[in-house]
């Protein structure tokens, strides 16, 4: 090969390298020039959030419960770090705070490329310590954070909620949301997140290698609004008291049942109270069993402990998300139903008065069945207690009586508007949420043939998934539905599943006149100024007409209930104004391997009621014997009297 | 007999004296001027850098140039063995400096340091070039012979393995580029080239193997493939150099205009990263006048390898359009993000004192080449 060939062929290759280089210059400026300009022009400036303290929360006395402090904090900035700098400067910190190296490490790595992030809260002394020689760690700042103090502690822990950081789905919907700033998890502090959280301070700059080269206007943080609970936290802790002590005399009472022989599947281990203004739907009193520590989200919770107090569902609010049978509590509804509507009795049935609404409540009810046999129905207490009235019935919680009710609608349902009982029922709030400015309400189940036929149909479809309805019931002819559901459900008892808020706000209808409340947590809410800009006044889901004249003879029966009724025992030492205090036991059933749920509702006082008080003892047995003395105690303090000691009543349904 | 005499007449008669290389001379002021707008534009929100310390380098890379110009290149040829000595002591005495910024590079002399490793770069060219090209009008071996090659790779071993110690693996990869390219040039054979790539490969694989290329250096070749690699250092450069250059577009954002540059959000950028800045301040356009400027001065310089009255001329004019070209496409590629970041300066451009000085006396030796050509248009010799 000649040199000048050689001399053409390096040029060639010469030129092929310019081509190269004038390829990949149009590519990045002239084809990809506009996209790459606009992510320039983003990097320019960058943007600082300072965490606002959250507002405060008090109770409706203005008592502080929940409030915002400042701490120092160590917070480093991967902007100001050099790639050598790094596994030293995360040793030193962790021997500074405490905290593992790798965790510091992960926390490094999670901030990203140029990112921050919060190392953690550190004492006010190491603080002091660390500002002295904050010229020997690189890209590490002192700040101030705000964190949050749970003054209340356990008490008020499910009406206030916790914090936790924004899940992923928390943030797909807010693109505001700060990943590492905590917001409202539970309760309160969640469903009012938004007035709580307050505007982070800003401050814009920019920066290049590590270096803030101008800077933008600065903004201070503004506090969130402050709170007021409806609740009363003095009563609160009379509430969680008398609830704790009604769990233990369960479990007393369990033990003596044991040594008499008797079965006793489990001790007693949850429990909900609340307190319902009936007049305005405030919830001044909400208590659920077990609970746990607010505070602990704020310092860490580890997740072993997480995982504990999640299974023994102590971050269930059971008085808004527990679902139960209400059982003979349910019998208010129906007798105000039976007494409405004048619904007719069974006719040709043994033990049944349809001309005097009378039942012969002697212990067992014998039904003669479509098909010519007979079935036997036990009801809770044994012996005759003669032939009573639909007061006595309610006094003496006797079940013949209230399931000859649902007979008699059963058999008389051509004449009737369809599911009299059920609607009753649904326009008092079961079968729907109350809509209380909780997290985490059910809704509950009122049993109707629509449901069973749906569930049917369901059961049909998913021949895998555990049935609701026994399998003989699918062939029936007439549809899934039995008029012995329609007896179970006059008492309480079947499908029927209410959580102890809607029990409660369905009482509170019954004696306020037919208004069903939205319930509340929330009375008012104050700016950082101190204005108000939310009070609460209460909603009127819906009115049922009551009939004045069963109102009041169903206020009168209830009073009977604990002056010589299922709640005379445990209403002994009510002391003076006896005669103001209604109430109603329940003893809900539940399976056949569970023991019973003990009810008690009490209403409060009867000449003008405005307490509704709810108490429910999961598993806890009788509600006359456990749950009435829990709502005694908490009606003495309601009333002005001194609250004698929580010890068994009657052994009662 | 008689055509002959007739042709030797009319060559005499044709011959006139040679002019110098005016176009490569203006190219090479221009765009050291032009490096000098944009070393300010750079650097003039800081003011760290003394542009009248930089345009007096310029004006003695101008002096420099006339003078090489006018020293007859062929008198290099005995005195390259001296050169080559003295750039090796030079590059020993290297390690007796200080340490800066994790390297031994400079001399540390009253006005600049002195970077040996840039001197290096024109001595070995014209080593490679004495070796390759004929001893004597009786030397008309065609191609090169195995002893000639073993003699270049030593040549250019010595120097590179003390460079590679500084560390300063740009300028070894430089050596070798040029090396390759002269070789070619010189009349080796496909052989004799595969057999130095094979050897070369074995070479580095061995080093990677023995842990001797440092952890950072073989990032710098993983960047081009994953730019998150080490994003506070080599990855930081590269992504904004991108940035800036990207958002320069057609016809930049003008000059004194260009955020990134006025932000100095790119690292480096009078020096090494000079064409982000040309890039974003005159955007496509600008940029692809650097470019041609520099095909001009390399088409020019391989137009003189074809016009040297001898091989050693021509040999020297291809060794310095190579040592041009490999700074240029690995300088400009690596803002581009298509080649590692080598911290290889831009000819011309870029600040500094021993690169531009010593890249002046290379054109200045090729005009030589040119001035001393073949006054016969056409006419070549045989050596």
């Amino acid at each position: 090969m000649k040199f000048s060939v050689r001399l053409a062929a390096l040029g060639f290759i010469f030129t092929g390298l310019f081509a190269v280089l004038g390829l990949r210059l149009w590519f990045v400026q002239v084809a990809e020039g506009a996209e790459i300009a606009e992510s320039a022009q983003e990097l320019a400036w960058q943007t600082r959030y300072f965490e606002a303290p959250r507002g405060d929360i008090f109770d409706r006395t203005g008592e502080l419960v929940v409030t915002s402090r400042y701490v120092p904090a160590i917070e480093v900035n991967r902007m100001f770090i050099k790639p050598g700098q790094r596994a030293d400067l995360i040793q030193r910190l962790s021997s500074v705070t405490g905290i593992p190296a790798p965790e510091i490490d992960a926390m490094y790595e999670a901030a990203g490329i140029n990112g921050r992030f919060v190392v953690g809260v550190v004492s006010i002394d190491t603080a002091f310590e660390l500002a002295t020689r904050l010229a020997d760690y690189p890209g590490v700042e002192l700040i101030k954070v705000p964190e949050r103090v749970y003054l209340a502690g356990l008490d008020l822990a499910h009406v206030v909620g916790h914090l936790g950081l924004p899940t992923d789905s928390d943030l797909e919907g807010n693109p505001d949301l700060d990943p590492t700033v905590r917001i409202g998890q539970l309760g309160v502090e969640k469903v009012y997140d938004e007035f709580l959280r307050g505007t982070p301070g800003r401050f814009e700059f920019r920066a290049a290698r590590g270096e803030i080269i101008e800077v933008g206007p600065e903004t201070e943080p503004e506090p969130g609004d402050s709170v007021y609970l409806a609740l009363d936290l003095s009563l609160q802790e009379v509430v969680t008291r008398a609830l704790l002590d009604g769990i233990d005399l369960a479990n007393e009472a369990k033990a003596v049942q044991r040594a008499r022989g008797e079965t006793v599947f489990s001790e007693a281990t949850r429990g909900a109270a609340l307190v319902l203004d009936a007049t305005t739907g405030q919830v001044l009193s909400l208590v659920s069993h077990p609970t746990f520590d607010p505070q602990a989200f704020v310092s860490g919770l580890d997740q072993e402990t997480f995982d504990r107090l999640r299974e023994s569902r102590a971050f269930n609010n059971l008085a808004v998300s527990g679902l139960y049978p209400p059982a003979s509590t349910f019998k208010a509804i129906t007798y105000t139903a039976a007494e409405q509507f004048r619904l007719p009795f069974p006719s040709d049935e043994a033990g049944v008065d349809p001309a005097n609404r009378r039942v012969h409540c002697n212990g067992r009810m014998v039904l003669s069945l479509t098909d010519g046999s007979q079935q036997v129905k036990h009801d809770w207490y044994t012996g005759d207690k003669g032939w009573l009235d639909i007061h006595s019935a309610l006094e003496q919680s006797c079940n013949i009586y209230f399931w000859s009710v649902g007979l008699g609608v059963w058999r008389n349902r051509a004449s009737l508007e369809p599911n009299i009982l059920q609607n009753f029922a649904a326009d008092l709030g079961y079968g729907a949420r109350t809509g209380i400015d909780l997290t985490g309400e059910a809704s509950g189940t009122i049993p109707t043939p629509e449901l069973f036929e749906e569930w049917k149909e369901f059961q049909l479809a998913n021949p895998h998934v555990p049935p609701r309805l026994e399998p003989s019931r699918l062939e029936l002819p007439g549809g899934p539905f039995l008029g012995g559901d329609l007896m179970d459900l006059a008492i309480g008892q079947g499908a029927l599943t209410a959580t102890p808020l809607q029990v409660a706000v369905s009482y509170a209808a019954l004696v306020n006149g037919g208004r069903v409340l939205q319930p509340a947590v929330v009375a008012e809410i104050h700016n950082a100024g101190g204005e108000v800009i939310y009070r609460h006044e209460p909603t009127v889901s819906r009115t049922v007409e009551i009939d004045p004249a069963v109102r009041s003879s169903l206020l009168s029966d209830l009073g009977r209930v604990v002056t010589q009724g299922t709640a005379r025992a445990a209403f002994t030492t009510f002391g003076p104004g006896l005669s103001e205090i209604g109430g109603k036991t329940g003893t809900g059933q539940t399976t056949r391997s569970r023991d019973n749920h003990a009810w008690f509702v009490g209403v409060a006082p009867l000449s003008n009621p405005r307490f509704i008080v709810v108490v429910l003892i999961e598993e806890g047995g009788s509600g006359g014997q456990v749950a009435a003395p829990v709502a005694r105690h908490i009606l003495q303090y309601l009333m002005g009297n001194e609250p004698t000691p929580i010890v068994q009543g009657e052994e009662a349904d | 007999m008689a055509t002959a005499a007739r042709a030797e007449r009319e060559a005499v008669r044709d011959r006139r004296p040679n002019r110098p290389d005016w176009v490569t001379f203006s190219t090479m002021v221009l765009l050291a001027l032009f490096g000098l707008l944009m070393i300010y534009s750079a650097t003039r929100a800081t003011g760290a850098v003394s542009m009248e310390r930089q345009m007096i380098f310029v004006a003695a890379g101008v002096v420099v140039y006339l003078l090489s110009s006018m020293i007859d290149y062929r008198d290099y040829r005995h005195l390259t063995p001296y050169f080559y000595a003295i750039v090796l002591v030079l590059l020993v005495a290297v390690f007796f400096f200080p340490e800066r910024q994790g390297a031994r590079r400079w001399i540390d002399l009253p006005f600049f340091d002195l970077q040996p490793a840039e001197l290096a770069k024109v001595v070995v060219v014209l080593a490679i070039a004495s070796i390759l090209a004929p001893h004597s009008r009786d030397d008309d071996t065609p191609g090169v012979s195995w002893s000639k090659v073993g003699l270049v790779l030593a040549t250019v071993a010595i120097p590179s393995t003390l460079i590679f110690r500084q560390p300063d693996l740009g300028t070894m990869l430089v050596f070798i580029f040029v090396m390759m390219a002269m070789l070619f040039a010189g009349g080796a054979t496909w052989r004799q080239l595969t057999t130095l790539t094979v050897a070369g490969l074995g070479t580095a694989y061995f080093l990677y193997r023995a842990d001797r290329i440092a952890e950072y250096q073989l990032n710098r070749i993983r960047v081009l493939v994953d730019p998150t690699i080490d994003p506070q250092g080599i990855g930081y450069n590269l992504s904004q150099s991108k940035l800036a250059i990207g958002s320069g577009q057609m016809f930049g954002r003008g000059l004194f205009q260009g955020t990134q540059t006025n932000f100095r959000y790119v690292p480096e950028q009078e020096t090494d990263f000079i064409f982000t800045a040309v890039a974003e301040q005159l955007g496509f356009v600008g940029g692809l006048v650097v470019l041609v400027a520099f095909m001009i001065l390399i088409w020019r310089t391989l137009a003189v390898a074809g016009a040297a009255r001898d091989r050693f001329g021509a040999l020297i004019a291809v060794g310095v359009a190579a040592t041009l070209m490999f700074h240029v496409f690995i300088n400009i590629g690596m803002t581009m993000g298509i080649t590692p970041v080598t911290g290889l300066p831009l000819p011309f451009l870029s600040l500094g004192g021993s690169s531009f000085l010593t890249l002046a006396f290379a054109l200045g030796i090729v005009n030589s080449i040119w001035l001393r050509r073949s006054p016969v248009p056409g006419e070549t010799y045989v050596v």
